[in-house]
């Protein structure tokens, strides 16, 4: 994992001076690594456009990652950043049941996703907040549908969606 | 993979142009000048204040502008790192400072505990104009600070809108303090922090639609 931090951090170093081959790599590896970070953390339909997305902020702003600096900490920024985005603009019942991710356990690679992961954001928003925004925004169920689930009525629901993802947004930056 | 990303990529790669790395260095240095010169404004203005450098300048006077200055270095830091975000930053210092300054109010509201008429303390004929001041005095280390922030990628943009109104208006604020005589617990405890209190609330409501990207 090391080895492949150090990787990343020199391709990015040569794509900000301009190395479009190094940037191909970079991009390439950025994309497998985006698609396990976002693995079963929104609904399963949305993740390429999520990716996609995380991809052109990082091309928009590359001048922003510091080349003294850890690669991945920086795109996990972003990508946290898209995701919180994501969680607030995306509303759609999942098409899908969801599939066991693809993170490997008990891997170094596995404890740094574990790390930088969305489970840490939404692991600092009380226990209610994090069960509904997991449920509507991920999961897909309707507002009803969790309002059942959860013996809380619609509008109680709204409101800890409202409020957890306010919270959320605040919390990119965040390891712990 | 996925078609579309690869052809995606190949697009922003084709797209790429050399890009320099925004700098923590340089982005203080534009902060430097930016206080530097409104610093240099308000000696050329209102003139900066004699007794300074005449040993005339109260332990409070100092302390509260120290105190100012050290919200507004903790403030700067803060949003210059927010422009080049990572999972592991922290922004704890402008809360730590916040809470050490907003002792300054506080004892001055104490300090009115008793007094026969403390409305007439606090209704400072000199404490609106100060308040005015040190806000004009803000306005350049917040274009600089907005600025940067518009470059950079700050992905937390309540917070970078906070800290952007709480280090400019701090740093506006000490600024002024260099040409104001008055040295009162009340006027510098409520009228020199106020302008800090200010530029907190509009920062965190008004920026945060402008940060975001």
């Amino acid at each position: 994992m090391i080895a492949e931090e150090e990787t990343l951090a020199e391709l990015m170093r040569l794509a900000q001076g301009g190395d479009r081959q190094a940037y191909t790599a970079l991009l390439t590896e950025s994309q497998r690594w985006l698609e396990r970070f976002f693995n079963r953390r929104c609904a399963p339909g949305n993740r390429d456009d999520l990716v996609q997305e995380v991809l052109i902020a990082v091309h928009n702003k590359r001048a922003t990652y510091d080349p003294a600096r850890p690669y991945l900490p920086w795109l996990a920024a972003i990508a946290r950043y898209r995701w919180v985005d994501h969680l607030r603009t995306v509303y759609r019942k999942a098409e899908q049941d969801l599939t066991d991710g693809d993170i490997p356990a008990g891997s170094e690679e596995g404890a740094m996703l574990a790390r930088l992961s969305l489970d840490r954001m939404l692991a600092q928003l009380p226990e209610p907040q994090a069960r509904v925004i997991a449920w509507v925004k991920i999961e897909g169920l309707s507002i009803r549908e969790a309002a059942a689930r959860s013996g809380q009525s619609e509008s109680a629901v709204k409101v800890s969606i409202h409020r957890g993802l306010k919270r959320l947004s605040a919390l990119p930056e965040k390891a712990e | 993979m996925d078609r579309s990303t690869q052809t995606l990529i190949e697009e922003m790669a084709d797209d790429l142009q050399p890009v320099r790395a925004l700098r923590f260095r340089t982005g203080l240095l534009w902060l430097l000048a930016a206080v530097g010169l409104t610093v240099l404004g308000i000696a050329l203005l209102p003139g900066l204040w004699e007794g300074l450098w005449q040993g005339q300048a109260s332990a409070l006077f100092l302390t509260t502008n120290g105190l100012l200055l050290i919200l507004g270095c903790a403030a700067v830091s803060s949003v210059l790192r927010m422009a080049t975000p990572r999972v592991g930053n922290r922004h704890d210092g402008p809360r730590w400072a916040s809470l050490m300054v907003a002792v300054l109010p506080v004892a001055a509201v104490l300090s009115l505990v008793g007094h026969e008429h403390p409305l007439g303390e606090i209704a400072d004929p000199h404490g609106l104009q100060c308040f005015g001041a040190a806000m004009l005095a803000s306005l350049l280390s917040a274009a600089v600070l907005f600025y940067w922030l518009r470059r950079g990628a700050p992905v937390a943009p309540r917070t970078a809108g906070l800290h952007l109104g709480i280090a400019a208006t701090a740093l506006g604020s000490a600024a002024y303090g260099l040409a104001c005589p008055m040295d009162g617990p009340v006027h510098l405890g409520l009228w020199h922090v106020a302008p800090v209190l200010a530029g907190a609330l509009l920062g965190r409501y008004l920026l945060p639609p402008l940060l975001r990207w």
